[in-house]
């Protein structure tokens, strides 16, 4: 899943040379072989050193305090999001819908880092939601969307239909 | 800018520690545990981080580098991968060690659950053969690190057996000024014992515990 990710990673930010990756541990923590230096470990660790070296900083924040947001979204993914269980699935939509209702991304009004790494985490829970749930959680369902059409972002996943146009219900008449 | 803490609550001795070293200029306010700062989180988070943009923080280790960035100190490779270990492998262990030792007076049982982590830190520590975790200063990981660690560390009588480079790491980063306040002002001078309101009030971590659940997106 992880290495999956760091490639379609790779791709969005156009790296030349794909990098070796391996896993370790039983949570298969994903680890890069860094030919100048020490591997480096962490799928977040080595999403935001590709960020650097393809001198996309801007993924990272562009503030000090946006800086901040993507780091706690980031940690929120591999802390909340990876080995959730059923019980923590209700939580966390609920949580992230509450915090995207007046937001089109998770941090600043651009595309970051933690957008991307949370669509790839997010997409398994997703794709098992109900019609009605997804309906629930419209505020996580609708950023969703926006990330899987996002251009150069998908990459390995399918797409997923979410949102059926509801503009016309005739509930306003 | 202000912070939002709670006494006995041990992720707010990083954030305190934090501020102290940085000096970065922050209201603090002392809340009760089950204070809502955050309104968008199903339980209580704390420490809190209210933001000039009206956003909040609620990860201690995003609002620790945000006040590291506020006084110009940007995190490296190393740093990142510090922060990202300490909340994916140390603070699990940390949580259960815990519980078993605040709520059920099991203290003989953490290094069970420690030893592991520990073992993982002293060679990080021991390979680098640096001051501090990530070079010849204190940085972000050794704050984030110190703090999460003070509980169990900070009483000998627990005898974790953490190996030598962790012992002399954790004199040297507690040497440091302003930590031993910050400790103060989070467990009162009273161990383990400081943080029993708190810890009662956690969920038990089911989820982290049992090996045999499946996750749900693997």
């Amino acid at each position: 899943m992880a290495l999956r990710e760091l490639s379609s990673l790779e791709k969005y930010l156009e790296l030349k040379k794909p990098n070796k990756y391996s896993t370790q541990g039983d949570k298969k923590v994903p680890v890069l072989q860094n030919n100048n230096g020490a591997p480096l470990v962490g799928l977040v660790t080595i999403a935001r050193h590709l960020v650097k070296e393809a001198k996309r900083t801007e993924l990272l924040g562009d503030s000090a305090e946006s800086r901040a947001v993507v780091h706690q979204w980031l940690e929120y993914r591999v802390t909340r999001l990876n080995g959730c269980t059923k019980d923590d699935i209700k939580t966390i939509l609920k949580e992230l819908n509450l915090y995207l209702q007046d937001k089109s991304y998770l941090a600043e009004n651009q595309l970051t880092l933690a957008d991307i790494l949370m669509y790839y985490g997010i997409q398994p829970l997703i794709v098992d939601l109900a019609v009605q749930e997804k309906e629930q959680y419209v505020n996580v369902t609708r950023w969703f969307d926006h990330m899987q059409h996002y251009p150069g972002v998908r990459r390995h996943l399918p797409p997923v239909v979410v949102l059926r146009n509801r503009i016309y219900t005739g509930r306003h008449h | 800018m202000k912070l939002f803490v709670s006494e006995g609550n041990p992720h707010c001795l990083k954030v305190l520690a934090a501020l102290e070293v940085t000096g970065a200029p922050c209201d603090v306010q002392y809340v009760n545990h089950d204070e809502t700062v955050v309104p968008f989180l199903s339980r209580p988070a704390l420490p809190a981080l209210l933001l000039p943009s009206g956003l909040h923080l609620f990860s201690p280790n995003a609002i620790c580098q945000y006040l590291f960035e506020v006084k110009g100190q940007e995190s490296s490779d190393l740093c990142s991968q510090w922060l990202e270990w300490e909340a994916t492998d140390l603070q699990p262990a940390l949580l259960q060690a815990l519980h078993m030792a605040v709520l059920q007076g099991k203290a003989s049982n953490l290094p069970k659950f420690l030893q592991g982590p520990l073992n993982y830190l002293d060679q990080g520590l021991s390979k680098r053969d640096t001051t501090y975790l990530t070079g010849e200063a204190v940085s972000l990981a050794d704050v984030v690190l110190w703090a999460a660690l003070y509980p169990v560390l900070s009483e000998p009588s627990l005898a974790l057996g953490e190996g030598k480079s962790v012992k002399a790491w954790f004199g040297r980063v507690a040497a440091t000024h302003g930590f031993q306040s910050a400790a103060q002002k989070v467990l009162q001078g009273k161990g383990l014992q400081g943080m029993k309101s708190y810890m009662q009030r956690q969920p038990s971590r089911q989820s982290s515990q049992c090996r045999d659940t499946q996750p749900c997106n693997s």
